[in-house]
This record gives C-alpha cells, structure tokens and sequence, in this order.
C-alpha cells in the first residue's frame, strides 16, 4: 500500500520537486565550493577592470566606467549561461550524471529550469557585489528614479537570458569536446554584439539588430538607459522590455522542441552514454 | 640528444593534435580567430565612440590592436596550455604517462606549449590583417623591422613558455583547478600594456608591472611593425635599450621559474598530484 501511494506520485509534484532538487546543488554547493566563487567573481571583475582602464587610458567621461561596471555585473550571468547551462549536459555525460536522468521519472526541462533557477540566485548575489564593488570604487552614480523599472528589465532579461541557455544545454547535448570549445567561441563574440563595454548603438542598426537575438543585448541597454541617463539610445527601453518579454516563450517553446529532438536522436546514436569524449 | 628532440617533436604533434582535431581544419581556424578579432573589435568600438575615431588618435588605435594581436600568443600559451596539462590529467589520465616516459616531463612540456604558441600564430597573422584592411591602419609588411620582431618575441616565447610550466604546476596541486588559467591570462593582460600603457596603473603595480618582460615585448613589436606611428610606453628609451630590459625580465623569468618548478615538482611527486583523480 505505501510502495503503490509512493509510486502515485504526480508528475507535477515530481516536475517541482525535480527543479528544487537540481536548484540546491547549484545554491549551496557552489558557496561550498570557495575556487568557484572566487572564479566566478575573478573573470568578470578582472576583465571590467581591463577595459576601465583602457576607458581611463582614453580618458573617457566617468559615465563609460558605469557602462562597463554594468557589462562586467551582466558578463557573470553569460559566463554562467554558457558554462553552467549550455556546456552542463556535457559535463553530465562525462561524469555519468545524465543517464540518470534519463532513467529517472522526470523531464530533462525540469532539471534545466532547476539549473536556472539556482544559477540565477547564485550568480545575482556575485554579480550585485561586482555592481556595488565597481560602482563604489570608480565612483559610479545611478539614476535613483530608474531603479526599479531596471529592476524590472534586469528579471526579464534573466528569463529570456536562462531559457536560451535552456536551448543551448539542449543543442550541445551531442558534443564531447566540442562542447567547451563551443562555449569559448561563444564568450567574446557575444561579449562585442551585446555591447557589454560600450552602448549598442554604436554598433548601428544591423549589427545591433542581429545582436538582439542575444537577450542580454537589449536587456542590458535597456537598464543604462534607465539608469545610466544620457546613453545613446539603441531603441527606447519600453521596446526593449516588450522584445526581450517576447524572447522568454520564444526561447523556452524552442528549448522544449529541441530537447525532445536532441534526446530522441541522442537514444538512437547511443550519445547519452557516450563517455571520454 | 636525438632521443630529446623525437620527444619534443611528438610532445608538439600531440599538443597540435588535442587542440585541434576536434573538428574540421577549417572551422578550426575559423575558431582561432574568433576571440582575438572580437576583442580587437571591442576595442576598436570603444575607441571610436570616445574618440570620435579622430586622425590625432589614430597612433592610440594601433597600439591597442597590436596588443590584442600578439595577446594571441599570451592566451594559447598561458591559458590554453594550462588547461591542456590539466586536462592530460584529469579528464584524458595521460599525465602520469607522460611523466615516466624516458624524454623528461620539462621537454613533455615545452613541447606542448610550443604547439599552443604555434597555432596561435595564425590569429595573431589574421588579426593584424584584419586591423589593417579594416580599420585602415598603417602596417606595411615591406617595412616592418623583422630582426627585432623575431628578436622580441623569441625572448617573449622564453618567458612564456616558463611561466606557463610553472603555472601549470602549481595548478596541479589543486582538485578544481580548471579555469584557472584563464583567470592568470587576465591578470597578465592588465599588466602587460596589451591594451593600456602601464602607466595607467596605479604606482606601485606600475612598477611590479615593469619588472614584467610583456610590457617590453608588446613595445618592442608595435615598434617593429609601426616604428614613429604607433603609441610609445616608453618614449625616453631606445629600441636597443627596451630590447635590452627585456633579455633581462626574461632571465629573471626564467629563473625564477626554474627554482619554482623544482620546487612544486618535488612537492606534486611527495603527495601524489601527478596522477591525483581531479573532479573533472
């Protein structure tokens, strides 16, 4: 009788629970793990730090340092998409972690939106002490009246930004070592597009344009606009908002498709067991 | 001898090989270059949005692409040689092998870090291409000053190369280490002048950064591909006088190296870090 009710389990309780239980790694043992956090924290402030300096060594006005303070605090959530998101399947095989998956009873999007969420919440708390760290430092102002809609734009930009992670775990679920040299093709690249340290509006309108597949594009200039005021505008940051809204079910619809593609070929190449890649 | 350098050329063949026979000759190049010219274009778009891409500035404009160019050779053989020996151990579990093999692990190593700074030579090659045709900058390979370009970065290698062993080394005491090289890629590339003079610095990491042989490097190669028309670090000093701090910086790099190899050498065989089972 109780082996029956255990197994009556819905599958929407295990769907939730599947999220909480891959969420929990990523909140505590990524604090745990003290290499990580320094790593975390090291790249992103080292290479905002770069091009300060060069801002500096152009002598620049104060108000590109805030460009490039706000890239370096948005550059940790692209290095976790890429490396933690994307590339994680990868590593999953690797270590044997994904055929578990597949045996157990729950769904390759549960324990992606688990890897979401507890990045998301690890990584705000890095990237808001590399805001506050730069900003004081360089002593960077902020519009006060902007702050909450950026707060706003920031959420948005983060769901858009992780459900194309989403998409991406399941585009790179068929490759060894391509997988990280994937994702560090995909850093610098993605780095100029997005205008991490600069406005995007200098990029013009077909460069950006293409950049905005890239939530963090859009998301990003949306929030110097609200709060670094006097950045060129690349389009009005209501727009912005409403694009990278749009971008969350695009990404997520497209994620779920690929995922039961990638999977459903992955079983038929034998590629979810493959190891040492 | 001759048993050494069967060695050193199979330790660069697989070196090439690990690198780059994840996929196809032409995507790999492909991928190569892809950093080095998105960050040269970052650059060169912050350069143009501050100034206005104005003609007085324009010497300013060729010091940062050079850098970012010759920054190719610092990346793949820092960062990109510091993973690999991690990943011979951890992820592939040769390292132990290659250490028992008859040749000498240091010549394992320099070979495996000859092979990083030979592919990056092609991105460097391709990135000033680039800037030239590009952003329209002055390099004339007619008039570039080879002796002191291969001079300077001979010496460059040397320092490189030293570094990197030792780093890799003393990486290998930790089980989490991966991304580590990256991260000392990055601090380098704030004290090199890759991308700023060290002037910027704050005083005291100015003058650590000095003691560096990459600043003297980096001038010295702008000097050779741009002589007059390019950003001077150090105007007051002749080339033969830059040329000359930076044989120096190299011995002292090369030594201190060596010393710092042996001891974490000796210190990786007591506790077992050759074969150590890394998280990978």
């Amino acid at each position: 009788m109780i082996a029956e009710q255990r197994f009556n389990v819905s599958p929407l309780r295990i769907f939730f629970k599947t999220i909480v239980a891959r969420a929990y790694p990523r909140v505590v043992a990524a604090n745990r793990q003290k290499t990580w956090l320094f790593f975390d924290m090291a790249f992103p402030v080292v290479g905002a730090l770069a091009m300060v300096l060069v801002y500096q060594g152009l002598h620049a006005p104060r108000q590109y340092l805030g460009f490039v303070i706000m890239g370096g605090a948005m550059l940790a959530f692209w290095q976790n998409v890429l490396w933690s998101m994307a590339a994680q399947f990868s590593w999953d095989r690797g270590n044997g972690t994904l055929e578990l998956y597949v045996i157990s009873p729950t769904t390759f999007e549960g324990v992606l939106l688990g890897m979401a969420l507890g990045s998301m919440f690890t990584v705000t708390l890095r990237a808001g002490a590399i805001l506050l760290v730069g900003s004081l430092f360089f002593g960077i102002t902020y519009a006060a009246g902007g702050t909450l809609p950026a707060i706003g734009v920031f959420l948005l930009t983060l769901a858009a930004l992780y459900c194309l992670g989403m998409l991406l775990a399941s585009l790179f679920l068929f490759y060894g070592r391509e997988a990280w040299h994937l994702s560090n093709a995909m850093q610098e690249p993605i780095n100029f597009l997005s205008g991490l340290y600069f406005p995007v509006h200098a990029l013009g309108a077909y460069v950006g344009g293409a950049a905005s597949l890239v939530p963090m594009t859009l998301g990003l200039d949306a929030m110097r606009q609200l709060l670094l005021p006097g950045t060129p505008v690349f389009i009005p940051a209501g727009t912005e908002t409403l694009l990278v809204a749009a971008q969350i079910p695009i990404f997520a619809l497209l994620a779920g498709i690929s995922l039961r593609y990638m999977e459903s070929r992955a079983r038929a190449d034998g590629k979810l067991v493959t190891r040492w890649e | 001898m001759g048993r050494q350098l069967t060695g050193y050329a199979a330790a660069v063949r697989l070196g090439w090989a690990v690198s780059s026979n994840w996929t196809r000759p032409l995507l790999f190049v492909v991928y190569s270059v892809l950093r080095p010219i998105s960050m040269a274009l970052i650059l060169a778009v912050m350069y143009t949005v501050v100034t206005g891409n104005a003609a007085a500035t324009r010497p300013y404009l060729a010091f940062l692409i050079i850098g970012t160019a010759f920054w190719s050779f610092i990346q793949e053989g820092v960062s990109e040689f510091a993973t690999g020996i991690l990943e011979d151990r951890g992820r592939y579990h040769i390292l132990k092998y290659s250490y028992m093999a008859p040749l000498g692990f240091p010549i394992f190593l320099v070979g495996r870090a000859t092979s990083k700074l030979a592919s990056a030579a092609a991105s460097v090659v391709i990135v000033l291409v680039v800037g030239t045709v590009a952003l329209h900058l002055d390099i004339d390979p007619l008039r570039i000053n080879y002796p002191l370009l291969v001079a300077a970065c001979l010496l460059a290698f040397v320092s490189v190369i030293a570094f990197a062993i030792t780093l890799s080394m003393v990486l290998l005491a930790g089980k989490d280490t991966h991304g580590y090289g990256e991260i000392m890629a990055q601090f380098l590339y704030l004290f090199s002048g890759a991308i700023f003079p060290i002037s910027v610095l704050p005083g005291p990491i100015a003058w650590l950064a000095s003691l560096s042989p990459l600043p003297y490097w980096l001038e010295l190669c702008r000097r050779a591909i741009l002589h007059g028309r390019v950003y001077q670090m150090f105007p007051e000093i002749s080339d033969t006088e830059v040329l000359l701090r930076l044989l120096v910086a190299t011995a002292g790099t090369v030594l201190l190296g060596y010393f710092l190899y042996r001891l974490t050498d000796r210190r990786a065989r007591r506790l077992g870090y050759i074969d150590m089972e890394a998280n990978w």
